[in-house]
């Protein structure tokens, strides 16, 4: 039977690699995997599991916390991003796991900003001084740049297409 | 003896198995269903709704891919037409502007990432930079919108639903 695959996502590159990982894996089979793939792990490097508040931790022998096949793996030099969204003239800031999606701070913002189900419908967020709207699935990992740790949005409305 | 790929069947098929395609179609988000050069078949997740399937297919053309954008219709996956215009998806605001049977004898999408109706829309570019075709990113800034717009933002089912 096929191992379970994983899509590695590394802090300030934009493509996604794929490899195998065995069902029962210890931390320091994760790191074989990702040393294998190309990627260079220190002191300041930290793992997390898809949407994980928490980074693998501990020794080369300790099994990796719950994965699943298809599982994203987090490979980011920040603990934690901080994350900053404007609305109209408010500004809210918090910080997420490097693995939250970009569908996790909407909900935040929107609950934050106190606005109503419909109008979040008709909102979207987007990256400050770009016009990239990145899609709700995207996390938070694939937006930072190298050397940064944070991310800034401006929660707009979503035209319709029309015209 | 095989005849060579076209350089743009080449590129669809090398996206199609790409780890950013293969990803989210674990995830459930989209599958891929068929390929005939220059059409494939996709189906898009959709949320449950009443009396409404949980995907929708689309039958892409992609002459010219990537430089080119591809253009998108409604299929009925399983029996291999275009879906019956009671049967696309809607809501109130913004799904029912891109899902138009009327645009264009329900050949595509009213979505500026589609090749058929970017033409004549040339202030589409300035007016909707993030809903343009991205060569760089192919079929996948495409999925990504039907995607987004079923699961973010006022899908509420099919029209007869």
């Amino acid at each position: 039977m096929s191992k379970p695959i994983i899509f590695i996502q590394v802090h300030g590159r934009p493509e996604i690699v794929e490899a195998e990982l065995s069902e029962v894996a210890t931390i320091g089979e994760l790191y074989d995997v990702l040393t294998a793939v190309g990627i260079e792990m220190n002191s300041e490097t930290f793992v997390f599991i898809d949407e994980a508040e928490e980074h693998q931790a501990g020794e080369r022998h300790h099994p990796i916390s719950s994965f699943r096949h298809g599982s994203r793996i987090h490979v980011c030099h920040c603990k934690r991003i901080r994350t900053t969204v404007h609305f109209l003239n408010h500004t809210a800031e918090r910080e997420f796991a490097p693995g939250a999606r970009v569908r996790a701070v909407k909900e935040w913002a929107v609950e934050k900003f106190k606005i109503n189900p419909k109008d979040a419908a008709e909102h979207v967020l987007q990256l400050c001084n770009s016009t990239k709207r990145p899609p709700s699935d995207t996390r938070l990992n694939e937006l930072v740049q190298l050397h940064e740790c944070s991310v800034c949005f401006d929660l707009v409305p979503e035209k319709r297409v029309e015209g | 003896m095989n005849t060579p790929l076209s350089p743009g069947e080449a590129l669809l098929r090398q996206d199609l198995s790409a780890p950013e395609f293969r990803c989210s179609e674990i995830d459930g988000r989209w599958r891929h269903v068929n390929t005939n050069w220059p059409l494939t078949v996709i189906a898009v997740s959709a949320p449950e709704r009443p009396r409404s399937p949980l995907e929708y297919g689309f039958r892409f053309e992609c002459t010219g891919y990537r430089q080119s954008p591809v253009t998108a219709q409604p299929w009925d996956v399983l029996n291999s037409r275009p879906l019956a215009p009671a049967q696309w998806p809607t809501g109130p605001v913004m799904v029912s502007a891109v899902f138009r049977p009327e645009w264009k004898g329900s050949n595509c999408l009213y979505l500026p990432c589609d090749r058929m109706s970017i033409e004549g829309h040339d202030n589409w570019r300035t007016v909707y930079p993030s809903r343009l075709w991205q060569p760089e990113r192919g079929i996948i800034c495409y999925l990504e919108q039907i995607h987004e717009l079923f699961h973010q933002s006022d899908y509420s089912g099919t029209r007869s639903s």
